[in-house]
């Protein structure tokens, strides 16, 4: 059996080398057909092979369909994404990426406040691109960079028109956040993508603000199908003898998936039945359509599917 | 008490529908694109398709299944979903082939029947899936339960457009 297709497939089509270790690529579909949209300010995860997957932001105009820009810098004491995408990524190269997560809800009316800490300013590229299509200015962006920034081609326009604030850092101190977000106690939104100690600042800036009024950039993870509201519990899986810890934002299914366990998924809702699966230890916890009480008794459908109990062993 | 006879009409029960829209796309979680007219070839699917066989690149081709080969949906379900549920479904956004009005896609499993030049035999009833909620962010699984289109092999191929007539044999 062929293997279930779980990511977009891209090709990168663009590799530019921005100086100050910063390299943007563009990823295509193989026949330019439109690619899954996205909101202002989403991310991607990059699927780099055996196992390796990064998170950056989206930062092209969402209006443009064509194309996943996103631009990297290269982090020499990270993890190997970054450094794996400058040293073995070129053009024509196959990439698997998952659909674009997340986003910034943008206020319409108020000023949009972006406070941006170098290649933390991707996010705020694309919303500033897609207010900029729309005729828009309520928006101003803070940025700070150590030496030249590098991007500033992608929002050329605003920075043009004087709603760009930069900061160099090698030659002047760094904005005091506090003071930049207070000037718009009442309205509009404040938003914040960058190192920590900035993500600290901002936070503590904007702590008496409403939810909605605040953003503050981090990778969500995948929406899990059957997301758990129980408390953890442990998987066993009789015939193959695995065992791992299913955990709420994991869920059953996200847990059989990280396990490598081929579970035969259709529907993802509990309607349709293909995933139903035996059990002997639970008891289960039922949400699905399609069992009777009966088979209730011995079986499980696991895409909706949890446990009850401290132990659920499964016949996979 | 004795009989009486009455005189009833002959009725003939029959229907015809419309063909209103046509989509595919190469590849799984790619929008779907308009067309309008589609290659349908018997036995194998949708030209360009991702679930053309022998071109499988559907979210749902590591598991074959002759009904995929072309998919249907009904326009009075779109009509039903912002209607009752206050939820605006395009028809590039449910992900079926053909958009059609007029014909009683529930009605139709095992059956045969005619779809523009093509000739077509509904094996199932398609199923709402997360998956349609994950790449739309719409949240239309349960209300699309028992109403989320009809999956057809295609018995006799040939070029199927919008507009063309959908009817019985």
């Amino acid at each position: 059996m062929a293997k279930a297709i779980k990511t977009v497939s891209t090709v990168v089509s663009k590799v530019e080398d921005l100086g100050n270790d910063t390299k943007r690529f563009t990823l295509v579909d193989q026949d330019d057909w439109e690619l899954p949209p996205f909101r202002p300010g989403a991310h991607i995860d990059v699927h780099l092979g055996q196992g390796l997957v990064r998170t950056y932001s989206l930062c092209n105009d969402p209006d443009d369909d064509r194309r996943y820009v996103i631009a990297v810098k290269r982090e020499r004491e990270g993890r190997g994404g970054s450094n794996f995408l400058h040293d073995r990524v070129e053009v024509g190269q196959p990439i698997s990426v998952s659909l674009p997560r997340g986003g910034i809800a943008l206020d319409q009316e108020g000023t949009n406040v972006f406070l941006a800490g170098g290649i933390g300013v991707t996010p705020f590229i694309s919303a500033i691109r897609h207010l900029e299509r729309r005729g828009r200015s309520n928006f101003v962006l803070h940025w700070t960079s150590r030496g030249r920034p590098v991007l500033t081609d992608m929002i050329a326009s605003a920075i043009e028109a004087g709603r760009v604030r930069l900061y160099d850092t090698t030659a002047q101190t760094k904005p005091v956040i506090a003071a930049i977000v207070g000037e718009f106690t009442g309205s509009g939104l404040a938003a914040c993508c960058g190192p920590a100690p900035m993500l600290k600042a901002f936070e503590d800036a904007v702590s008496a603000w409403p939810e909605e009024r605040k953003h503050i950039e981090m990778f969500t993870p995948p929406k899990v199908s059957a997301r758990s509201d129980v408390p953890p519990y442990e998987l066993y899986l009789s015939a193959s003898q695995k065992l791992a810890t299913v955990t709420p934002d994991v869920g059953l299914l996200g847990t059989l998936d990280a396990l490598g366990v081929e579970v035969p998924v259709s529907c993802g809702g509990g309607i349709c039945g293909a995933c139903r699966t035996r059990w002997t230890e639970g008891p289960p916890i039922h949400r699905d359509r399609v069992l009777s009480i009966a088979e209730r008794q011995n079986e499980l459908i696991v895409c909706v599917g949890d446990c009850a109990g401290q132990r659920l062993v499964l016949d996979l | 008490m004795d009989a009486i006879a009455i005189d009833e009409p002959e009725v003939t029960i029959s229907w015809q529908g419309v063909v209103r829209f046509l989509h595919k796309t190469p590849r799984a979680f790619l929008p779907m694109r308009s067309f309008p007219s589609l290659e349908l070839v018997a036995g194998r699917g949708i030209e360009g398709d991702r679930y053309f066989v022998g071109h499988e690149t559907g979210f749902y081709s590591h598991k074959p299944e002759e009904g995929r080969q072309v998919t249907l949906f009904e326009m009075e379900t779109l009509e039903a979903l912002q209607r009752d549920h206050k939820i605006e479904l395009l028809p590039e956004e449910h992900r079926r082939n053909v958009t059609i009005e007029g014909v009683p896609l529930n009605h139709l499993v095992g059956r045969r029947f005619r779809l523009g030049e093509a000739i077509v035999e509904a094996t199932r009833l398609s199923t709402p899936c997360r998956h349609i909620e994950e790449i739309l962010g719409k949240s239309v699984f349960d209300p699309l339960i028992n109403r989320s289109g009809l999956n057809c092999k295609i018995i006799a191929g040939g070029t199927l457009r919008v507009g063309d007539a959908v009817r019985p044999i």
